[in-house]
């Protein structure tokens, strides 16, 4: 009985390893390129495009400890002698030197082009931590880089270049209302098509539920041209209608899963104490059905803060320019200043950071709702 | 003094009368510039942020003072990707600037596009640009007829090598006149020790821009320019004994050992914005550097032109073609007729447009009326010279062509060669795209 059970737990620690273990994997080909960036966002511009982010950490590097000039009457096209000065000498052409030769610990190399007709000696040393970290990264992307130009009697002026700052609130501006409307509208739709008797209800449902295969990138440019129609494009307006219409479909599809889980026995006793219909919506579907409608904001929240194409086609820009395209634009016309997307990363990364911790208890829970039914 | 008083009163008769001829046609930009049309908004779209939207919103900001009128720009860096969604959906900006002509010819003919001839005087368009630019923007319209779909308002030249004066003093060379003394001054450097050449290609989604630049220059240099045409018209295939003695002229640069900062493997995989860096290093870097005038923008802080950088013509290879020019600029359409958009669309075919722009360095002005004067640096007037010395300027043949060769296999293909694919299977991918 004793080895019986033994063997058993043996089986359960061998099993809870590998899982531990491939957990531990899959973390880490997450976390390593995340920290990299993280890293990264704290370097200065000349070491990010000169180095890799490891050079941060302690490490070894070839550091020059000496020159030997070579004589001005030495024919740099042949071989050539050197004394080094522990006073041992080597011979070696140019190329040679130029690879770089190892002598009792030290390389010596040959410094540019022959004209310069020197020969520089490096050993290897420690390097301790990076210590020019700096917060200039996170200052551009917040502020916007300084630019800099010449006015108009040759004096130089600065201006502030494009910044996350007013995309920033442009982002919270679009996506707040962008993700209350969809789940009330869902959340009616979903009881009405979960509780309510009306002809035509499993038509609606099925329509609605077939709108989800309908890829957004086909039907962003009829509905612009619908919103130019109405004046609305361009306006704060018109992208929450974009963004309720084109999340519609799984919310009331999410939400009709939960709510029709509901027992029928607490909707009934409700209906003979003389609840109506809203009273029943208010007071009894709303507060059970928490769970998914928090899972639902989480999805739309991060979908309408991420999303980059409905923004950039309905808004366009400009003064109205949210996040994803401030962090597109901050990188220059060119893509010359791509070492400020690390910190711009991080910047955006904090909202949905904070929604997804503060709402993850639900998210599970909700996921899981109305999948299994009985 | 009688006389003389007679004749200024027929002065001043004759200027009254022409000034009230003048009143009757006006242009848009006069009458703006009294102040009618204070007040309005026009929306001007565009590929170009951070500094150069800084460099354009000041540029336009004399305009903006004199006449009342608000250009916004709106900008981002996919332009090109969402202005046809945008003008399709019914959400067209008023002028919009088009880094290819040849998406603007496509919007054009669907007939998007307004007419330039029909909103700005034709004789000054005559006076103020050369018929090389005028023919440039001419394109095909909804009724298959040609129109002008647009005015050119920046420009950039590419057949320029930047290079580093007090270095190439101290080394004890200098600059090379024809192709075959370009080659063979490489080979000194290589015989001295010294890397030549510094290249990269790597440009993101873009990668190979850089190289078809250099195909080009090198195409412009050994076919007439009517064969030049008809190569970015698809006439000339690339699998032809023309564009294949041009990729051999090429290779013999890119691909000698030595010859190439990193060798031909770091070609591909070094950003073109990178790749002029080692230019500037005190030793071990490169001597020359063939790019468009833009890349000044990737120099290192400090660097005083024409001592700390200087630049030289892309020496001609056949004789019998003269000195050609590549280059490559932005085209302004206009999608409005609404006379504050016109007003600010004539301004931008003035040289006083770009004043601003061109003190900052990397654009230069396709408009007769600039004032070399203007230029930030007497390098970028230099350049600025070049052009207008050159025997004939043809435009970047990659954005000439569709986009399926253009963007597609032409930068595609040039990319295999460098990463090492042969000749043949390069010149038939690229005929693929058309």
């Amino acid at each position: 009985m004793a080895a019986k059970s033994g063997s058993l737990s043996e089986q359960k620690k061998s099993s809870s390893f590998l899982t531990h273990l491939v957990l531990i994997i899959l973390c880490l080909i997450w976390f390593i390129p995340v920290f990299g960036v993280f890293v990264t966002s704290f370097r200065n511009s000349t070491n990010v495009f000169n180095s890799g982010w490891w050079r941060v950490f302690p490490h070894q590097e070839w550091q020059e400890v000496n020159e030997i000039k070579i004589d001005a009457d030495a024919d740099v096209n042949g071989e050539i002698e050197v004394t080094l000065p522990n006073s041992k000498t080597i011979k070696g052409t140019y190329e040679s030197f130029k690879n770089g030769v190892n002598v009792d610990g030290m390389k010596i190399q040959w410094y540019g082009a022959k004209r310069t007709r020197t020969l520089k000696i490096y050993e290897k040393k420690w390097v301790g931590f990076e210590s020019n970290l700096t917060l200039d990264n996170y200052r551009n992307v917040l502020t916007g880089k300084k630019i800099q130009y010449t006015g108009e009697n040759g004096e130089t002026l600065t201006r502030n270049g494009s910044s996350l700052g007013s995309a920033f609130l442009n982002s919270i501006t679009v996506t707040v209302p962008a993700t209350i409307i969809p789940i009330l509208i869902a959340a009616f739709a979903a009881y009405g098509f979960a509780w309510l008797n009306f002809p035509g209800r499993k038509l609606f449902f099925s329509m609605v539920v077939a709108m989800m295969v309908v890829p957004l990138q086909i039907a962003i440019v009829p509905v612009l041209s619908d919103l130019s129609k109405v004046n609305l494009s361009g306006q704060f307006l018109g992208i929450w209608m974009a963004h309720t219409g084109f999340g519609l479909p799984l919310a009331i599809y999410l939400l009709f899963n939960y709510i029709s889980t509901i027992p029928r026995e607490i909707l009934e006793s409700a209906f003979i104490d003389g609840a109506s219909n809203f009273t029943i919506f208010t007071r009894l579907i709303l507060p059970l059905s928490v769970p998914s409608i928090a899972s639902f904001g989480i999805f739309q929240f991060l979908w309408v803060w991420n999303d980059y194409l409905v923004g950039l086609v309905i808004l366009g820009g400009g003064q109205k320019m949210v996040i994803t395209q401030a962090l597109a634009n901050i990188v220059g016309t060119r893509g010359q200043d791509w070492h400020l997307l690390t910190a711009g990363a991080f910047v955006s990364m904090i909202v949905p950071l904070i929604v997804f911790l503060s709402l993850q208890r639900y998210f599970v829970r909700g996921m899981m709702a109305g999948s299994v039914k009985g | 003094m009688k006389k003389l008083s007679v004749l200024l009163v027929f002065v001043m008769l004759v200027s009254v009368f022409c000034a009230a001829a003048a009143q009757e046609e006006k242009s848009y930009l006069e009458r703006a510039y009294e102040g009618e049309f204070a007040g309005t908004e026009v929306i001007f779209d565009g590929p170009f942020v951070d500094n150069d939207q800084v460099f354009f919103e000041e540029s336009v900001k004399p305009f903006e003072e004199a006449t009342g009128i608000d250009i916004v720009y709106v900008g981002n860096k996919d332009f090109e990707s969402t202005i046809q969604m945008r003008v399709e959906g019914g959400n067209a900006p008023d002028i919009a600037d088009f880094p290819q002509p040849g998406l603007l010819g496509q919007l054009a003919k669907k007939g998007y596009m307004i007419d330039v001839r029909d909103v700005i005087d034709e004789d000054w368009l005559d006076e103020n640009y050369s018929d090389a630019w005028l023919d440039l923007a001419m394109m095909e319209g909804p009724d298959g007829e040609e129109m002008m779909a647009g005015i050119w308002a920046r420009n950039n030249g590419k057949s320029q090598v930047y290079y580093r004066p007090d270095v190439w003093a101290e080394a004890g060379y200098t600059v090379p006149t024809t192709w075959d003394e370009m080659v063979a001054l490489s080979h000194q450097m290589v015989e001295d020790g010294e890397t030549p050449w510094c290249i990269g290609i790597e440009s993101g989604s873009a990668t190979g821009w850089p190289a078809t630049d250099w195909l080009e220059d090198i195409m412009l240099r050994t076919v007439s320019p009517e064969q030049y045409d008809a190569w970015t018209r698809g006439e000339l295939k690339f699998d032809s004994p023309e564009v294949r003695r041009a990729i051999d002229i090429m290779s013999e640069i890119w691909f000698t050992d030595g010859f190439v900062y990193g060798g031909r493997e770091a070609i591909a995989t070094t950003n073109f914005g990178e790749s002029v860096k080692p230019l500037f290093y005190d030793v071990d870097g490169c001597m020359m550097h063939r790019m468009g005038n833009f890349i000044t923008a990737y120099f290192p802080e400090g660097l005083e032109p024409e001592v700390d950088y200087d630049v030289f013509y892309l020496p001609p290879i056949d004789e019998e073609f003269g000195k050609p020019y590549l280059g490559g600029g932005d085209i302004y359409g206009v999608f409005n007729e609404k006379p504050e958009v016109l007003a600010a669309f004539e301004f931008f075919s003035h040289g006083e447009s770009l004043k601003f722009w061109l003190g900052q360095g990397g654009a230069l002005s396709p408009h007769n009326d600039a004032d070399p004067e203007w230029y930030k640096d007497a390098t970028e007037a230099k350049i600025a010279q070049f052009i207008q010395e050159a025997d004939t300027f043809r435009f970047d043949g990659s954005d000439l062509m569709p986009s399926a060769v253009g963007a597609g296999t032409f930068w595609k293909g040039m990319t295999d060669l460098v990463t090492g694919a042969d000749v043949d299977t390069v010149v038939a991918e690229i005929d693929k795209g058309w």
